[in-house]
């Protein structure tokens, strides 16, 4: 479904954090009828994601404050149905089903999609909305009007959505995987991709009014749309089936739907949908089929590598040149430098990054995402190593200046054969530990759409819900690849040193 | 050779040189020797621009810089930008190209010991005296280090030549730093208390070697509390007092019979060097 859902890559850690430390304090009455205790709440607790999530869940434009949204009406009636109130919990979109069976909530609604991954180790309730895939381009476009025709195209998707999963099987095509459906719809516009593909209500929400943008053919490749619920809480499922079944009877979900403009004639076949049986599948272990999984991280670590590499250069190189001006330059330059050393370490990396990716395009500049990964994270690493670099020059006793000054050096003499060669020997450390950061740090470029090893990680795990083989073979690849570069960074140190006695 | 006329510095309002004259000849060796804080030291780094005087002339061997110029330093911040932001009243600019120049050749006419060595830590023994050779005068590597051999072994170091300074003695790391001044060819050397780091049983073997330039004819100044070094080598004995010369003539003149009484009272409580 929609989404700003991402920012995933940097936001995820700390949730997963958060979700370990809230599992801590709420209570798991495992053996408590979750409907029964519902009812003695009298709340209904329903997670959802509202950031980027218009039709579905929403703030209201006109008042922030106030969630908006068919589901946000539906969560209303079903509560209602139930006896009891409806309560907003909210939580990032991809981690809405670990939320679950942690208990943070009752229900997950929030376009979650009929698929077998997501019944795996949970339930879902029959469907309260069909729901069907839209190809949207750049207006003028007639050369995409079906899927075969996106062969051999760049085509944006969101991450784990059911559209990424149908793309993905097209043979030759150039997948670009966002964060959020509005970034994808902003890249089509700046001509950095042919097509978006995504669920029709976001597409009716989002890209219909656009004046650039257009449907490209029908929709196709129907889905249905359910709440999930925790496997043991059979009666709730019960209770909640039978209050979607009422309320799509009663034309209460037709009003909610036509309220959001969402309604077409596929969801009258709810009325009559009677639920095939799903027959639980035993859950993936990614470690003991781990020929299947680890190829795929394997060659997204080959991304990170390269992009670590790439951006470190930039950064070394950058930083020394920073570093030059900002203690020998004239001074405008010499003021520059400080000043893009203090703006750059003053913010966030994310946002330098977005700028780069998304402002500048705005203004014309339309880097690739490799590109803009490698120049985000270049100038913002060479800001700290012209800082290490700093520290290097002025650890150098002033002795050795004036030694080489009285030998009749200039300044640049001085600089190149004296205190450079000393300096650089000295920030090799601070700079391997920059370098292993980056590695890690690297992983926040998925904002802008690469997929790089976290990013793969989080794609995999959202499928198989085995975060923790996954995430051991992740972390086995970090380290595999960060433990080598700190041993080379030791004996280079090593070997480089004079003062051996 | 040197001429130096009416040479004064301040740090900030504290005045250190209150005018030094000076003139020496050619295989000339003068002994600066003073109280702590009389200027000696300061003297000498103004000789060869690692300060730079407020007034006055220094001329050496036909070059001649004038005070009150910018220093050309290595590292910092330009004293300029500092005056304009702080309001100092002396307000100082960078020094041209020329002026910059100009310290650079007065530089290469004067070689310095410093009190501390300040060796090259990264580079070898072999490397430090050919350094400077090969990067300011473009000397081809064989050509200097032919001269590095020979200046080494003239220091008794040839067969450290590959050691690296932290590997080296005091004594050692100082001899090294006077192959390496000399080998720019100066036409005067000056020490700055060449032996005061140095344990007592390392400082003969440095001021041996500094014998024997004197003895070859090297143009030095030295600054040094070795009252018998002073005595045995110098030919003039220059006793510097608040920042003025008070006293200048031979060894025999300054330790047996000083006719300032500041120069008396210093002999008398460091000793005349008489073993």
């Amino acid at each position: 479904m929609s989404k700003q859902q991402g920012r995933a890559g940097l936001l995820r850690g700390s949730i997963f954090l958060f979700l370990l430390l809230g599992g801590a304090v709420v209570r798991t009455n495992a053996a408590a009828d979750a409907l029964q205790e519902i009812k003695q709440r009298g709340v209904l607790r329903w997670g959802a994601d509202a950031e980027g999530g218009a039709p579905y869940t929403y703030p209201d434009p006109q008042k922030p404050d106030q969630i908006i949204g068919f589901e946000y009406d539906l969560a209303e009636a079903l509560a209602a149905k139930l006896g009891v109130k409806a309560e907003m919990v909210q939580n990032q979109w991809d981690q809405l089903i670990p939320g679950l069976e942690r208990g943070n909530f009752d229900i997950v609604l929030n376009g979650l999609e009929v698929t077998e991954e997501n019944q795996q180790r949970n339930v879902l309730t029959q469907p309260y909305y069909v729901y069907a895939q839209q190809i949207v381009t750049r207006k003028g476009n007639r050369d995409i009007t079906q899927m075969d025709d996106l062969r051999r195209k760049t085509v944006g998707v969101l991450s784990a959505s059911a559209a990424l999963r149908l793309i993905a099987k097209i043979d030759g095509v150039d997948m670009r995987v966002y964060p959020g459906n509005v970034e994808a719809l902003r890249d089509l516009k700046a001509y950095r991709i042919e097509a978006a593909v995504m669920d029709l209500p976001i597409a009716v929400y989002y890209a219909k009014p656009d004046p650039a943008l257009q449907f490209a053919g029908p929709s196709f490749a129907s889905g249905y749309y359910a709440i999930g619920v925790r496997r043991k809480d059979s009666t709730l499922l019960a209770a909640l089936n039978k209050a979607i079944q009422e309320l799509a009877q009663d034309g209460t979900l037709e009003r909610i739907y036509r309220k959001y403009n969402v309604w077409d004639e596929q969801q009258i076949g709810l009325k009559d949908f009677r639920p095939e049986q799903v027959v639980a599948r035993k859950s993936i272990s990614t470690l003991r089929e781990w020929r299947k999984y680890l190829p795929p991280l394997l060659r997204a670590a080959v991304t990170t590598l390269e992009l670590s590499i790439v951006a470190m250069t930039l950064a070394v190189v950058l930083g020394l040149v920073i570093v030059l001006l900002r203690l020998y330059g004239i001074a405008p330059l010499r003021w520059l430098a400080k000043a893009y050393v203090e703006v750059i370490r003053g913010t966030p990396l994310l946002i330098q990054l977005l700028m780069i990716y998304y402002g500048l395009a705005e203004m014309g500049i339309r880097l690739n995402a490799f590109c803009a990964a490698v120049l985000g994270l270049g100038m913002n690493y060479a800001a700290s190593e012209s800082e290490n670099y700093r520290a290097g020059i002025q650890a150098i006793p002033s002795g050795q200046t004036e030694a080489a000054l009285a030998l009749g050096m200039n300044r640049w003499q001085l600089l190149r054969h004296v205190i450079l060669p000393q300096a650089l020997r000295l920030v090799i450390p601070p700079v391997t530990n920059d370098f292993i950061a980056m590695f890690k740090d690297s992983s926040i470029v998925s904002v802008i759409t690469m997929v790089e090893l976290t990013k793969e990680y989080g794609m995999l795990a959202m499928s198989t819900y085995d975060y923790l083989g996954l995430g051991l073979m992740t972390a086995g690849i970090y380290f595999g690849l960060s433990y080598p570069a700190s041993i080379l960074a030791n004996r280079l140190e090593r070997k480089l040193r004079y003062d051996r006695r | 050779m040197i001429v130096v006329k009416q040479l004064v510095k301040s740090y900030n309002s504290n005045r250190v040189l209150h005018g030094i004259d000076h003139q020496q000849e050619r295989r000339e060796a003068v002994v600066l020797i003073g109280p702590s804080g009389c200027g000696k030291s300061t003297f000498l780094r103004c000789l060869n621009q690692l300060e730079i005087a407020d007034s006055g002339t220094i001329t050496i061997d036909g070059v001649t810089v004038q005070g009150g110029q910018a220093a050309s330093s290595g590292v910092g911040v330009s004293p300029a930008f500092f005056s304009r932001v702080f309001g100092a009243k002396k307000v100082r600019t960078d020094p041209t190209p020329e002026q910059r120049e100009q310290q650079r050749r007065l530089r290469m006419r004067a070689g310095m010991v410093f009190q501390s060595f300040n060796l090259f830590p990264h580079l070898t023994v072999l490397e430090n005296v050919t350094e400077a050779p090969i990067v300011v005068k473009g000397m081809a590597r064989t050509e200097a280090d032919d001269l590095a051999r020979q200046l080494l072994a003239k220091v008794d170091l040839d067969q450290k030549a590959y050691a690296y300074p932290s590997q080296l003695s005091g004594g050692q790391q100082q001899r090294v730093a006077i192959a390496r001044a000399l080998a720019m060819q100066p036409r005067v050397m000056l020490f700055d208390e060449p032996t005061s780091a140095l344990d007592p049983e390392l400082r003969d073997e440095v001021l041996r070697v500094m014998r024997n330039l004197a003895e070859e004819g090297m143009t030095m100044i030295v600054v040094t509390h070795e009252m018998q070094f002073a005595r045995d080598m110098a030919d003039r004995v220059v006793f510097f007092d608040g920042g003025l010369v008070a006293e200048s003539g031979p060894p025999e003149q300054i330790f047996e019979a000083p006719v300032n009484a500041r120069t008396r009272e210093f002999v008398m409580r460091v000793g005349n060097g008489r073993a």
